[in-house]
């Protein structure tokens, strides 16, 4: 594919909102995993999670439109702001007809759904705000984002459970390189921590129940594993291609040079073990940015902390990079501030960039044990450890068996 | 209060806007941009306040402060 700059960063995250917080955060390997305070959540079996504190405090958005919206909108209007900035671009000198909005979001916007649908048994018809009809759905943060700054592009809203900030990125990048929009928005936001968000959430049976030690909880490709943990947030990027960075003199984080997609097709939950097809999709990514295995510096995981999830991820990394995998670093830093559902994919593509900006590669929290059947990977785990990151991949999955890999490339 | 302004009170606090922004003669739209959902919204709590029953078409958003007052203060006779 055409390679597309990657120019601005936005992000909120239990680790911290805005970059330099949330990248000193996870470059010392702090994890912000703690017992979730903000209703009680103690009968709920895993009630552990990343929250974000202060958003408030980092908010541009009126008090007026805030009561429109839910959480997870307001998370991806902020880091829409912040990207924006951090690109440099001034919306006024911009034809908005040819910017889009490429967002993936995994269950919508639970918390303003579940307190009208409360006030609907309680109050009656009447009783319902008219927004519960634009707040709850998950394009509705595409929509705030496109309304609050004019932007008129094709723009498109990706549900695809855990890999649909990847694949809104992958897809933006390719109606990017189409040439048919000047530049995007592209990224991803989840809202998962609201009472009736965290049970579904709990009711698929893939969330630790390690109460007792937030911090160590989520531990994926340890034989100790017991499943992910649950994180709120947003992370946004602006995209760009690359004749026009040059023409605005701006330096971009990097690139997005390849994107490949595939589905194993086998369980309505749970991903094949085999791994085949998350292979077949790293191929395709390798293929469409034009790499070779042995190009490949470091690997983003998804860590799902499942048995399925971890085997068949180290069971693919092997299949495609033979015998440089146990030489080549890979980890999951999602493991510091939990897996963003949604949005994980788009923020683990940030902190990939910002790797490759410091010259480190961050690491897993908690892998003490590796389970054997995912053995043979050279887990960057406990501490960052510097090395040179020239090109790198991300994956990302959902349930279902859904696999999607970004290439990404640093600038010379 | 009166009508006028037990009106003016409602619509600053369900909106969230101060009530400076609400200028004498003008229209809600033209004041504030009310949206046609807002619309429901400030029916529905002025149904509440003032416990008459309105209309879609009797208030609003291109009415003023004045003009919704009389609509309400008609229908209570």
């Amino acid at each position: 594919m055409k390679k597309i700059a990657i120019t601005g960063i936005g992000i909120v995250a239990p680790s911290g909102i805005d970059k330099k917080v949330f990248w000193a955060n996870i470059k010392a390997g702090r994890s912000e995993i703690k017992t979730i305070d903000r209703y009680d959540a103690q009968l709920y079996p895993s009630h552990i999670g990343g929250q974000i504190h202060q958003l408030d405090a980092y908010s541009h958005i009126s008090s007026r439109l805030l009561q429109k919206i839910d959480p997870f909108s307001h998370m991806a209007l902020i880091a829409s702001e912040m990207a924006l900035k951090d690109a440099g671009i001034d919306l006024t000198k911009e034809n908005l007809n040819h910017i889009g909005i490429f967002m993936g979001n995994a269950l919508g916007g639970w918390l303003y759904g579940e307190t009208e649908l409360r006030d609907l048994y309680i109050e009656g018809r009447e009783g319902v705000s008219p927004y519960m009809a634009s707040a709850w759905f998950p394009a509705a943060p595409q929509g705030q984002v496109s309304i609050y700054y004019g932007i008129k592009g094709y723009s498109k809203t990706v549900v695809s459970d855990r890999a649909s900030s990847l694949m809104a990125i992958g897809h933006g990048a390719k109606v990017l390189g189409k040439d048919k929009l000047d530049f995007i928005l592209a990224g991803g936001m989840e809202a998962p921590l609201s009472p009736y968000g965290l049970l579904c959430c709990n009711t698929n049976g893939d969330l630790s129940v390690d109460n007792e030690h937030p911090e160590s909880a989520y531990k994926p490709f340890d034989k100790n594993r017991a499943g992910f943990v649950v994180g709120e947030g947003a992370g946004i990027m602006i995209f760009e291609p690359q004749e026009r960075v040059q023409a605005r003199g701006r330096k971009p984080y990097g690139y997005i040079t390849g994107y490949g997609t595939t589905c194993d097709g086998v369980d309505r939950i749970k991903a094949n073990p085999d791994g085949k097809e998350l292979a077949r999709a790293i191929r395709m990514a390798l293929d469409d940015a034009g790499y070779k295995p042995q190009d490949i510096d470091y690997i983003s995981l998804d860590g799902a902390a499942t048995i399925e999830g971890d085997v068949s991820e180290a069971a693919a990394i092997k299949d495609v990079f033979g015998s440089r995998a146990a030489h080549l670093p890979v980890s999951a830093p999602k493991t510091m501030f939990g897996n963003l559902l949604g949005a994980s994919g788009a923020v683990d593509i940030i902190i990939t960039l910002l790797a490759m900006e410091h010259s480190l590669i961050p690491p897993t929290l908690n892998l003490k044990d590796v389970d054997p059947r995912c053995a043979g990977l050279d887990y960057v785990r406990e501490k960052a450890r510097p090395a040179e990151i020239h090109k790198a991949l991300v994956i990302s999955r959902g349930r279902g068996g859904i696999n999607a890999v970004v290439a990404l490339e640093k600038v010379k | 209060m009166d009508t006028k302004g037990k009106v003016k009170d409602v619509v600053v606090k369900l909106l969230k806007v101060r009530p400076e922004e609400l200028k004498e003669g003008q229209t809600l739209e033209q004041s504030l941009g009310v949206d046609s959902t807002e619309m429901v919204e400030v029916c529905i709590a002025l149904q509440k306040e003032f416990g008459v029953q309105l209309g879609e078409k009797e208030v609003t958003k291109y009415q003023t402060l004045d003009q919704i007052a009389g609509v309400i203060n008609k229908k209570k006779g």
